[in-house]
């Protein structure tokens, strides 16, 4: 199979499978679980996952349970705006609740829901060291007023982080797969779905399959390292990519 | 200066020597000490800070590097807020300086909060109220050196502890700054210092009602509270004892808990 074929079968790989549904669905259910699950640890109804929303440090709701939890997903939380945003941008927990005054607690949220949040618990996720979104447990079972958080609470919740930052980033880098595919998929010529299988056949089979496998491998490792490792990476790789380019340009000119 | 009595035998504790401070510092106010808050900004509105923020400032990138420029834009999150409310319950004379690297423009990594403790350093402020702190190592070394830096020019920088079970920086650091963990303790006078703990102090940080945004108040928990209750009666200190360097601060906190210890146990033996 020609290798210069390889974006055009990428193309339509993607393009046969419903891929955004396919990677993202089960993830955002297991962390729709977790949620309930840990909830019930906080003696809680109502729990959210907000997320990263673009490179500005904005949030957006991914995930939640409760009362008004339909209408919170993909509501959007401007960088560094009301809780969410401090813990978010802060990387530390928090635990806040009603001082007894009639105002809005969450006013950015509670005014778009109708909710009336009254305690609120949020805590950092993190996954490789990076902070990957916000997880918040609001009130209490049973009605107000509610019993403030506790520092013991607190440390639970940032337990319970942890597991439910793996799943969150198992969903964002699914995302980014499905963006990639996107991307790569606008402008798609014919498919021509017989050819292509025979190509994945053959391409599963080949020794340079296992050898792209292996560096795939190493690349993520290199940049689950950190920032200066992956930038490092990016570097090395740009450079190769320049002098494998600049080869053969001299080549073609030799001759 | 502090009335240092020499050392006194303390019969709770195996460490028998300590110094003794006068109490004086708790009638003061902070009059005359500035306080830097580096944060997410101060709501210079609300009832409890009307004319007691003198200037504030906010980070802005201009291309690769972060400048600071004057601030309108108050507190995008209520924690800057709610920090400088806890200093000025206790130390309501203290000059307050908001440096907001939190929330503005999209900025909130660790070299706008990095740039926000040169500039508090720069402008030679006396105490730095650092509620924030990161866990990236590629901070570790900037910030101990910048923490010298304040050290050498007199600044006493109090950071919060990470409320998370990792390490943080710059709040692990035990040479240059007083370093903060909350307590469920309420009185703020009585603070604790545990000498040979990674994080020495320990402060009222559970519950604490504290200002926030709109103008009202919200009840809060975390690290971050407990820091402000050390900035505030530093302040105090200050006041009645201007040429305190960051070392006899510290040493002042040490001999002060002292007492509250002592005082706490003789209550606890008498309880009995």
């Amino acid at each position: 199979m020609n290798e210069q074929n390889l974006p055009k079968k990428f193309k339509t790989l993607v393009e046969t499978i419903d891929v955004a549904n396919l990677l993202t669905e089960p993830l955002t259910v297991s962390i729709e679980n977790l949620l309930r699950i840990t909830a019930a640890e906080m003696d809680s109804d109502e729990a959210s996952v907000l997320i990263r929303d673009g490179d500005d440090g904005d949030l957006r709701f991914l995930s939640a349970i409760g009362e008004v939890a339909d209408q919170l997903i993909n509501l959007k939380v401007p960088a560094g705006k009301g809780i969410a945003g401090f813990v978010m941008s802060s990387g530390q927990p928090m635990a806040v609740s009603d001082a007894g005054d009639d105002q809005t607690f969450y006013a950015e949220v509670d005014k778009q829901t109708g909710y009336s949040t009254q305690i609120i618990l949020a805590t950092p996720l993190r996954y490789n060291g990076e902070i990957i979104g916000v997880l918040e447990y609001i009130n209490r079972r049973g009605s107000p007023p509610y019993a403030p958080f506790t520092p013991k609470e607190m440390d639970k919740a940032a337990f319970l982080a942890e597991s439910i930052a793996a799943l969150v980033n198992a969903y964002e880098s699914a995302k980014l797969f499905c963006e990639v595919g996107d991307k790569i998929m606008a402008g798609s010529d014919e498919t021509d779905m017989s050819e292509l299988r025979e190509w994945l056949k053959n391409l599963r089979d080949s020794a340079e399959h296992k050898e792209m496998l292996d560096l795939a491998i190493l690349l993520r490792e290199i940049s689950s390292r950190g920032d200066a490792e992956r930038q490092m990476c990016r570097e090395l790789l740009e450079s190769i990519l320049k002098f494998s380019d600049s080869r053969n340009e001299t080549s073609f000119l030799s001759f | 200066m502090t009335t240092v009595s020499g050392f006194q035998s303390n019969s709770f504790s195996t460490a028998a020597t300590f110094f003794q401070i006068d109490d004086d510092w708790k009638t003061a106010t902070g009059k005359g000490v500035s306080v830097a808050v580096i944060d997410s900004g101060i709501d210079v509105n609300h009832p409890d800070l009307i004319g007691k923020v003198k200037d504030s400032v906010e980070a802005h990138a201009d291309h690769k590097r972060i400048i600071f420029t004057p601030s309108d834009t108050g507190d995008s999150a209520g924690h800057g807020t709610a920090c400088a409310g806890i200093i000025g319950k206790i130390a309501p004379d203290a000059e307050f300086y908001s440096i907001k690297v939190l929330g503005a423009g999209g900025l909130g990594d660790g070299q706008a909060f990095l740039a926000g403790l040169e500039y508090a350093i720069k402008q030679r402020y006396r105490v730095i109220n650092l509620s924030l702190g990161t866990t990236k190592p590629q901070f570790f070394a900037p910030l101990h050196d910048l923490l010298d830096r304040a050290y050498q020019a007199g600044c006493i920088v109090v950071a919060a502890a990470n409320n998370l079970p990792q390490p943080s920086f710059p709040s692990v650091f035990s040479s240059s700054l007083i370093s903060v963990f909350k307590s469920e303790e309420l009185d703020p006078f009585n603070f604790g210092f545990h000498y040979g703990e990674i994080i020495e102090l320990t402060a009222p940080g559970v519950n604490i009602r504290s200002p926030w945004l709109g103008g009202g108040y919200r009840n809060l928990t975390g690290n971050s509270f407990a820091c402000p209750h050390i900035v505030a009666i530093i302040a105090l200190l200050l006041e009645k004892h201007p040429d305190l360097t960051p070392f006899e601060v510290k040493s002042a906190l040490y001999a002060i808990a002292k007492q509250n210890q002592i005082i706490n146990e003789k209550a606890k033996l008498a309880e009995q």
